[in-house]
């Protein structure tokens, strides 16, 4: 009878552990999913390790899941692909001519069709991060930044009016650019 | 050659200034420039060409030039100045490192765009009516 009874705990007790460690996995998996990217264990341990691992699993299961558009072109050994962009600058303020406000308002309109060149091609990296204190958001910041190196890049068109320049630029990428 | 007194310093002399007058042309058309300009907030914060003669001879070949029309100047400077708007977009065209970066604090946005021309040596060819110049890779 004694030790009927201890057989039963220790079945019972190896239950328990068994659906321990299934949670722990299942987390594991959909982990690099939500990423959309190949898991590199960056965050392994540090932010989701005071989370509870069911809550994990539920918020990841929920949260969408960025599929590639099949409509997005992409660049093929064959042909070339022609990329346009419209970057916009403002004239300051204290110029001494209008010759001198279309100047500067045209570079910062050139440098912003540049960085958009530079998102399109390489793509953003993108942070976010929001404070929650007493279920309230306190503070929510997104930070995005581009780092890349752009030539050849073309002007189309550029307009000027009411201080604001906006530059149509136009850039051809071949698959040979990448090799 | 010798000198009737016997001692060499006529033929020193002759050699140090042949080497100096054949060596100081060899570097004297090779300039280091430098270009860089930051856009805050969709506004021209900060500009810089910085455009100094190279002090020691470059390695690479020519390649994409760029002919400026000169009044007889050897001053790179002074012809850069006077082309300033060419210049700058032959720069753009040999291709800028572009560095952006934006934050979003409780929906307010600031953004800081740099773009930048990493020192690179040019070889200036000046001639009456216009200057050639052309990057080394």
């Amino acid at each position: 009878m004694k030790y009927n009874v201890l057989l039963v705990a220790l079945f019972s007790a190896s239950a328990l552990f068994s659906v321990e460690t299934i949670q722990e996995t299942q987390v594991e998996t959909i982990q690099p999913i939500t990423a959309d990217q190949p898991y590199t264990g960056e965050y392994e341990n540090t932010q989701y390790a005071a989370l509870d691992h069911q809550h994990i699993a539920q918020t990841v299961s929920e949260a969408p899941r960025a599929q590639p558009q099949p409509s997005e072109p992409v660049l093929s050994q064959r042909e070339d692909m022609l990329i346009t962009v419209t970057g916009q600058g403002v004239a300051p303020m204290n110029t001494s001519s209008p010759a001198q406000a279309y100047a500067l308002a045209k570079r910062a309109a050139v440098a912003d069709a540049y960085r958009m060149i530079a998102e399109k091609v390489k793509g953003v990296r993108i942070d976010g991060q929001d404070l929650i204190k007493n279920m309230m958001v306190k503070r929510s910041t997104v930070r995005t930044s581009v780092r890349a190196m752009v030539r050849n890049a073309n002007v189309v068109e550029t307009t000027f009016k009411e201080g604001l320049c906006e530059v149509e630029m136009e850039i051809t990428l071949s698959h040979a650019d990448f090799q | 050659m010798r000198s009737r007194d016997g001692n060499h310093s006529f033929s020193r002399r002759l050699s140090v200034v042949l080497l100096f007058s054949l060596a100081l042309p060899l570097s004297a058309s090779e300039y280091l420039i430098s270009y860089r300009y930051v856009i805050k907030d969709a506004l021209l914060y900060n500009e810089s060409l910085t455009i100094s003669q190279a002090m020691q001879k470059c390695k690479g070949s020519p390649y994409r030039e760029l002919i400026l029309e000169n009044d007889a100047s050897k001053d790179l400077k002074k012809i850069i100045n006077q082309n300033s708007e060419t210049f700058i977009n032959y720069l753009h065209k040999l291709g800028l490192s572009v560095e952006h970066t934006e934050a979003t604090v409780n929906a307010q946005n600031k953004s800081t765009t740099t773009l930048t021309l990493k020192t690179q040596c040019f070889k200036v060819d000046f001639n009456d009516n216009f200057a050639r110049i052309s990057p080394l890779k």
